[in-house]
């Protein structure tokens, strides 16, 4: 029995461990290409949320969960259009702060739209129930995100590796100079990938809504861990932020069984660990406008 | 000066007096002043790291949070009676582990910083959360007790007020002092720049974490008092978003002013009070005015004050005026502190240093006496920069030794390299930029100086530094311009400085790494003279392209190539050695460029250069270049190191900023390059170094070439054409770039050119790094190249340059001084010499 249990911590650590993906991910391309740090990222994750609950109400469960991200993407976009570009040239810092302020006016925002207090939401009909494998018996909602988590991450991935919009992305995380000595902008390019990376954290929120509440500081907790998670991993290293993420929430996972008040604790002792051992974390390259 | 000083505490002073007054009389209460009064104690400690020394702290609240649990704690359990004890502890507390703290979280800087500082905000504020027996949890910790101080009751609303008002005037006044103080200074230092900072002697770990020490420890300060104003301790304080707003309320007021994070959290309190009467979200309208006070004044509300001031009473421009006047052009009295008649030497035996797989310097011996000018030539990567950066300690060799005064200075850190008698200036002018000309020579001469730690006196009174820093303008020949901020001076004058700030580090040996480069020949002058005037002083190594003038001023050359040691002697043997010729110029007798190539050129043109200008910085790197390159031709652009070439190309994709003049290509005239729209009209780059791009295949680097300059009717290059040049591609059209060999990917880098639509291809040292083979198969390839397309070509190897190209032009610090057939300077050496060597 003892075992089982352990599987199902674990396996609530991965399911974790891929919304922090989910966030860190778009966190880490945003970074590496702008060199933005988005201190609003959470809220991104909020708006997602709170769109999932408003659209539900109109349009169902189903569309909601595709229209939710796509708007927050979209929003995601406009804020760079109108903000997030003037700061690429300029010192990190000042966009660190620049998104700080923006997260907390939509934070506050939600909190004047919505209220303070959690709105309730539940899980779908057709996604509730358990299922039973053996010992090992599971929700199905959760199963379910995991899939569509795991094909938005897939789906990243392939965007990243195998089309020519990714590898202008790679090539201009290395060199931008160079590869608009090819005659290619990279304005757009930066566009679309804040739209994908804020799109990332709205599709986390529209999927945590059920599980975790909606309410307007959410967004805070899942932020912070992210950050965790990519400081792990190493900025701009993909592979580098998944294990990180999945290391992270199997560690959490397991010491929320074992010993509840360290859950959130351990993230920080391993971060801190990891620093010391390897200071640009698990996969991280140089870079030296972030030093 | 002092009365700076007098007059900006007694304005602190009126300000706390009147304070519980005026927040009363505007319905407030006296908790309200008190809460501002600690605020603005944080903001001013919080400042110390943020506008003083650079740091951006986002974890700040969580000193305040624990100085606030400790003194509850301490109260609660130790010393129920008393005020005094908890509070000292509580501070004693947060020193030693800010200390502790720093020591982890400083080791990173930047942004990465940044990320440290949240992250230990929020593992404090999980533990506090967490861990209900000490902390009490959600509920926090309540029943402080104010006691008693002195007789006094703390109960009493303003015997509580005067006793916070009189702990932040104290505070205030040690804080005002430290901006004044030799320390204060150097975090300032630190903040404009920090490896010049190391370079002229400081230990800047140190400093930052006696900053950090003293930020977090004042903040916990605050924090404990806050306990005290509200009887209760809690996790808010140490949520990230407290830390935010303590920035905030710095940003608002003003982080790059004393006075700023007073007036920031006076507004934080107002707005907090008054907007929280009409509408529970006033965070969202607090948020909004941060905003736009990024977006719109990041120097804050003293930056606002400022402007307005000068708008009702406009400063007197003498600053600019100052910075705009020359100097004169003598030499003025060496300085006292300068030594002289040394007879030490640093000798460097057999020092090595590898970057991946290339060896930048190699077994390197020589002796760098104490006196005389020591000079190092050698053409683009001969390692003379890796070899100056090992000596100061920028890099650790990988072995040999440097041993001077019978120490060892091999790998030891840059500061305590120039304590050691060793100054160096840079290459990239490496100023204190935004500090006037005399505070960065103050610096300098400071960093020698026993009181350099000092936090409590100001630096005017520190009498001996005021005293060489005058010496050091006078010598310099600045007088006049020493209050003018750094980067508002010429180039010249900027690189004077940087002079300067080495000299000011009294140095046995003046390491100067290309001190002439980028300057007008009166300057050039000016400061060969100095230097001269130096080495009959002190000892002086000299990096330096001007190849002319070293032949003039240096008693010793050490010519360096590809990281050895050529040969060492004084000017006449080393200018008439036959191998230092060739590696400047070329033999002549190169078997590759034997053959004669006939000559394919149409008389139509294909790109027009007219007039000219680049820059780098304020350094003026090309002027008035005018030439016209025809379809087909091959056009090699030489001069020495420094003269241009490089910058030449850039200007022309785009990539280098045109002071002045135009590009015209395809009947299109564009005077502001910029690379997206260059490489779509048909300029493509071949850069120095390749840059190819790490991670992604040769088939990928190959498509991002042709993905935006796929325009009608161009001649961009079929896969097929590519591979009929570069058969070696075929095979390794799917291998990551980054594993290919030098040769292989300079070819994949000039098919990558290529492969969209070309009209004028430029070649940056094509042959850079490749071994003999490979540089007869890429120079093959390139003449199947000639005639298909313009080219111009820029190589440190003549020889096959010239025998590549159909015309040539040759630059002289940035000026064209030679321009025609290629055929003369390949075949007649003679001609060559004139042309290009002394």
């Amino acid at each position: 029995m003892e075992l089982v249990f352990i599987a199902e911590q674990v396996a609530n650590g991965l399911l974790l461990g891929f919304y922090y993906l989910l966030i860190a991910l778009g966190l880490s391309i945003i970074f590496s290409l702008g060199g933005i740090v988005n201190l609003a990222h959470g809220a991104f994750f909020a708006i997602g949320a709170y769109l999932m609950v408003t659209l539900t109400e109109h349009i169902g469960y189903g569309a909601a969960y595709i229209a939710s991200p796509l708007l927050v993407a979209v929003l995601g976009m406009i804020v760079e259009r109108l903000f997030l570009r003037r700061f690429y040239r300029s010192d990190p810092v000042l966009s660190l702060l620049f998104t700080f302020g923006l997260a907390m006016v939509i934070e506050q925002g939600l909190r004047m739209i919505y209220g303070a207090s959690p709105l309730q939401f539940a899980i779908p009909a057709f996604a509730r129930g358990q299922m039973i494998l053996g010992d090992f018996i599971y929700p199905k909602y959760r199963l379910g995100m995991l899939g569509v988590a795991s094909l938005a991450l897939l789906g990243t991935w392939w965007l990243l590796n195998r089309t020519s919009f990714g590898k202008v992305v790679r090539a201009g995380i290395n060199d931008p100079d160079m590869v608009r000595a090819l005659g290619i902008s990279l304005a757009p390019v930066l566009t679309a990938v804040c739209g994908l990376g804020i799109g990332l954290a709205g599709l986390a929120g529209a999927l945590l809504a059920p599980i975790t509440g909606v309410h307007p500081a959410m967004g805070h907790e899942i932020l912070t861990a992210a950050f965790v998670v990519v400081v792990i991993g190493g900025l701009g290293s993909f592979w580098g932020v998944v294990i990180a993420a999945l290391l992270v929430g199997v560690i959490r996972g397991l010491t929320s069984y074992f010993y509840p008040p360290a859950s959130e604790a351990s993230l920080y002792l391993l971060m801190l660990i990891i620093l010391l051992i390897r200071p640009r974390g698990l996969m991280g390259e140089r870079m030296e406008r972030l030093e | 000066m002092m009365k700076y000083e007098m007059r900006t505490l007694l304005m602190v002073l009126v300000g706390l007096i009147v304070l519980p007054f005026a927040l009363q009389a505007g319905g407030l209460t006296v908790t309200s002043a008190v809460d501002c009064v600690l605020l603005a104690v944080v903001g001013l400690g919080l400042n110390v790291l943020l506008g003083s020394t650079g740091l951006v702290s986002f974890g700040h609240g969580a000193w305040y949070g624990i100085g606030a649990y400790a003194v509850a704690i301490i109260q609660l359990r130790y010393f129920p009676d008393s005020v005094l004890a908890p509070i000292l502890f509580a501070v004693l507390l947060v020193a030693v582990a800010s200390v502790v703290i720093g020591l982890l979280v400083l080791r990173r800087r930047g942004v990465y910083f940044s990320l440290l500082t949240l992250a230990f905000s929020a593992l404090c504020f999980t533990i506090a959360f967490r861990w209900t027996a000490l902390t009490g949890g959600e509920n926090g910790l309540g029943g402080i007790e104010r006691r008693s101080l002195a007789g006094f009751s703390l109960d009493e609303t303003f015997v509580f007020y005067t006793f916070i008002a009189i702990v932040g005037f104290i505070i205030a006044a040690f804080l005002l002092r430290l901006s004044r103080s030799p320390f204060g200074h150097v975090l300032v230092a630190i903040r404009e720049n920090e490896t010049r900072t190391k370079f002229l002697g400081y230990p800047v770990m140190s400093y930052k974490l006696i900053a950090f020490m003293v930020s977090a420890t004042i903040t916990g300060l605050a924090g404990g008092l806050s306990v005290l104003n509200h009887r209760i301790a809690s996790a808010e304080s140490l949520s990230v978003a407290f830390s935010g707003e303590l920035l905030a309320l710095v940003l608002i007021g003003g982080m790059r002013s004393y006075a700023g994070p007073i007036f920031g959290a006076l507004f934080f309190v107002l707005f907090r009070e008054y907007l929280s009467m009409v509408t529970e979200n006033w965070l969202l309208y607090f948020g909004l005015v941060f905003i736009l006070f990024i977006l719109f004044s990041p120097s804050g509300l003293a930056g606002i004050g400022q402007r307005v001031w000068h708008m009702i009473r406009p400063p007197r421009d003498t600053a600019a005026a100052m910075a705009a006047r020359n100097t004169p052009p003598v030499v003025g009295e060496f300085p006292a502190f300068l030594p002289q008649h040394q007879q030490d030497a640093i000798v460097i035996s057999d020092v090595s240093k590898r970057f991946g797989g290339i060896s930048a310097v190699s077994a390197v011996s020589t002796t760098i006496s104490a006196h005389g000018v020591h000079a190092l030539i050698g053409p683009n990567g001969a390692g003379k920069t890796s070899f100056f950066n090992l000596l100061s300690g920028m890099f650790a060799p990988d072995s040999g030794t440097i041993r001077f005064k019978g120490r060892e200075l091999a790998g030891c850190a840059p500061n305590v390299i120039c304590s050691a008698g060793i100054a160096r200036s840079f290459q990239i002018t490496n100023l204190f930029k935004g500090l006037t000309v005399r505070d960065n020579l103050m610096l300098s001469v400071l960093a020698r100086h026993p009181s350099r730690f000092s936090l409590f006196k100001t630096v005017e009174r520190v009498d001996q530094v005021q005293t060489e820093t005058q010496e050091l303008i006078g010598f310099l020949g600045v007088n006049g311009m020493e209050n003018a901020i750094a980067e508002d001076l010429s180039y010249g004058g900027q690189r004077l400085v940087d002079m300067g700030l080495a000299l000011g580090s009294a140095p046995a040996v003046l390491l100067l790494d290309e001190p002439l480069a980028g300057l007008a020949v009166a300057e050039r002058d000016r400061i060969g003279k100095l230097i001269r005037a130096l080495g009959d002083r002190i000892g002086v190594l000299l990096v330096e392209h001007d190849v002319d003038r070293v032949f003039a001023i240096a008693d010793c050359i050490t010519v360096m190539n590809q990281g050895e040691v050529l040969i060492e002697g004084t000017s006449e043997i080393v200018q008439h050695d036959e191998r230092v010729r060739e590696i400047y110029i070329g033999s002549g007798t190169e078997a590759l460029a034997q053959t004669v190539r006939p000559s394919t050129v149409s008389d139509q043109v294909a790109l027009q250069v007219e007039g000219i200008e680049a820059y780098y910085g304020k350094s003026h790197i090309l002027s008035g270049i005018s030439f016209a390159a025809h379809e087909g031709e091959v056009m090699a652009v030489l001069g020495r190191n420094g003269a241009g070439k490089s910058t030449l190309l850039k200007s022309l994709i785009g990539m280098a900023r045109l002071g002045a003049g135009t590009v015209s290509i395809d009947g299109h005239t564009i005077s502001t390059p910029v690379p997206e729209t260059m490489a779509r009209m048909g300029i493509a780059f071949v850069p120095q170094g390749r840059r190819l791009f790490p991670g992604l295949t040769v088939r990928d680097n190959l498509m991002l070439g042709r993905l935006r300059r796929d325009k009608a009717g161009s001649n961009a290059w079929s896969d097929e054409k590519i591979f009929s040049i570069f058969p070696r591609l075929r095979e390794r059209y799917d291998v990551n770039a980054e594993l290919l060999s030098g040769g292989e990917q300079q070819m994949v880098a000039i098919a990558r050119a290529l492969a969209g639509h070309v009209r004028v291809l430029l070649l940056d040292e094509p042959f850079e790094g490749l071994s003999p083979a490979m540089t007869e198969e890429v120079f093959n390839a390139i003449l199947k190249l000639k005639g298909q397309v313009t080219i111009l070509i820029v190589d440190h190897n003549l020889d096959l340059t010239l025998a590549l190209s159909d015309t040539a032009l040759v630059l002289d610090r940035g000026r064209i001084s030679h321009q025609g057939p290629a055929m003369p300077l390949l075949k007649d050496l003679e001609f060559r010499r004139q042309k290009l060597w002394v």
